[in-house]
């Protein structure tokens, strides 16, 4: 079946807005992700494939962290008549799973956190990771949050300090979204303060 | 001729404009996110920011309730219900409890509100400087440098002329410690159901272009000083005519031959489910 560009891309923002006022809330968007089975699957994953197409369209500027950048910035290019520029420019970053660590640093680092007259034209970076959970392996707290709430976030990278660093002068930073290969979605809007880290 | 509008009235290209600002908006509590604001069929002022933001939210397994100043059925209310229903087919409903998507203008239900539900508040004037900064610019500035004196002023001055804080509604509140926010012209007795709430709030303003959020269990705290605490307005020992009920928002109704002043619940829902309770034991 094909992905329903009316409802479906409704659905699985209504969950991704969920998850971004909640977070820690991890939505599954496996129904909308199934139906975008097109050859681009070998490039894009399902899940971020969908909030690509959830979010960008003309007026978009977005990044690609990949190994096959030129390829997959085309590929979204033709779909949704974005731009692709650089780091620093992006309102969309995605960091693919083959992305080098380096580059993942250097977009945290480069990103554009949005200034104080305009916080909200900073970056939202979509990260591909190995998997999402709420295993108690970090814990959060802020905004969305009644007490605490725990996740845990396989990737490549470490990314805790770095996104630490970056969202220190709040309401600058950043808000990243998190997508699993089985289709999860974590939202870390740039309020949510990640207290402490259980190591192992 | 018959137009065949898209589900939900827009176009997908306006939908993933507001949803990109609403994502935003929830990213930063109490701060206005500048958004398009498209044309809509009705006027201006006329709760547009509300109703784009519910069109870019509605699905098909949405329940829709609408409310105007607490009345399920005025004019504003029953056209915006029209509007929704007409280009989605979804339910409404009057009940508060069944609804997943309540819009509102001027006022948070008496029931309070769950996780699950998103409130769409309808503002006129989403900036709680403008009464004394006129500049956009200015007021950015001022947001920017988080230099609220005006706002703490304005309520200095009530409290000077009038001897109390004289906002009838759209008292200021501070969000997350960070913005100050105009929570939209809900009366004071309303505010404090903004603070920690179970339900996500966003804030639409058509004309003046923005949208803004106070997502679940935010910090949300009505601008009053150490020596001059905050006071919701006060109904002692005064009660719903109808359903009888204490401790709501009364709206003040005045006899005409006996010229004898009665209460009743501004919330008319919440009233006539009281009253079916009644007539039901």
């Amino acid at each position: 079946m094909k992905l329903d560009l009316v409802h479906d891309l409704q659905e699985a923002y209504r969950k991704t807005l969920d998850s971004m006022s909640r977070p820690g809330l991890i939505s599954n968007i496996r129904d909308q992700a199934s139906k975008v089975a097109m050859e681009i699957n070998d490039f894009i994953p399902p899940a971020a494939l969908v909030m690509v197409l959830m979010l960008f369209d003309t007026e978009v500027k977005f990044k690609v962290c990949s190994k096959r950048e030129a390829e997959i910035a085309e590929l979204i290019n033709q779909l949704t008549y974005a731009k692709a520029t650089e780091i620093e420019s992006a309102d969309f970053i995605l960091v693919l799973k083959d992305a080098d660590p380096e580059e993942f640093e250097q977009v945290i680092n480069s990103a554009c956190p949005g200034d104080l007259h305009d916080p909200h034209k900073a970056a939202t970076i979509i990260v591909e990771a190995d998997s999402v959970s709420n295993d108690r392996d970090l814990t959060l707290i802020g905004p969305g949050i009644e007490i605490e709430s725990y996740i845990s976030v396989k990737t490549n990278y470490s990314w805790v300090d770095l996104r630490a660093e970056k969202n220190s002068e709040y309401p600058l930073g950043i808000d990243l979204i998190f997508t699993d290969r089985d289709t999860n979605i974590l939202c870390l809007p740039r309020t949510t303060q990640i207290v402490q880290e259980v190591a192992g | 001729m018959r137009i065949e509008y898209n589900f939900a009235f827009f176009d997908e290209g306006s939908k993933r404009e507001i949803r990109r600002a609403t994502l935003k908006a929830v990213a930063i509590p109490g701060y206005q996110v500048p958004f398009a604001s498209r044309e809509m069929p009705i006027a201006r002022g006329w709760g547009t920011g509300g109703l784009q933001l519910t069109l870019s939210l509605v699905g098909k397994e949405d329940i829709l309730k609408v409310i105007d100043q607490g009345s399920d059925e005025s004019v504003n209310a029953v056209n915006i219900k029209k509007l929704i229903t007409k280009t989605t087919g979804i339910k409404v409903t009057d009940e508060t409890s069944e609804a997943t998507i309540i819009q509102s203008r001027h006022r948070i239900p008496e029931i309070p509100l769950q996780a699950g539900q998103i409130l769409v508040l309808q503002v006129p004037l989403p900036e709680p400087l403008r009464y004394y900064e006129p500049s956009e610019l200015e007021t950015k500035k001022l947001h920017a440098e988080q230099e609220y004196s005006g706002a703490w002023l304005m309520l200095f001055e009530q409290i000077m002329n009038y001897g109390t804080m004289s906002t009838g509604a759209d008292h200021p509140a501070m969000v997350h410690d960070r913005y100050v926010m105009a929570p939209s012209p809900i009366p004071r007795f309303d505010n404090p159901k903004l603070n920690h709430s179970q339900a996500l709030i966003l804030l639409g303003a058509g004309r003046e272009k923005k949208v803004y959020a106070v997502p679940p269990y935010t910090r949300v705290e009505s601008l009053a000083f150490e020596d001059f605490s905050f006071e919701v307005e006060g109904f002692k020992n005064k009660y719903c005519g109808l359903c009888g009920a204490k401790e709501v928002f009364l709206d003040e109704m005045l006899d005409d031959l006996t010229g004898e002043t009665f209460y009743q619940c501004n919330d008319t829902s919440y009233c006539l489910q009281r009253l079916n309770q009644k007539s039901a034991g």
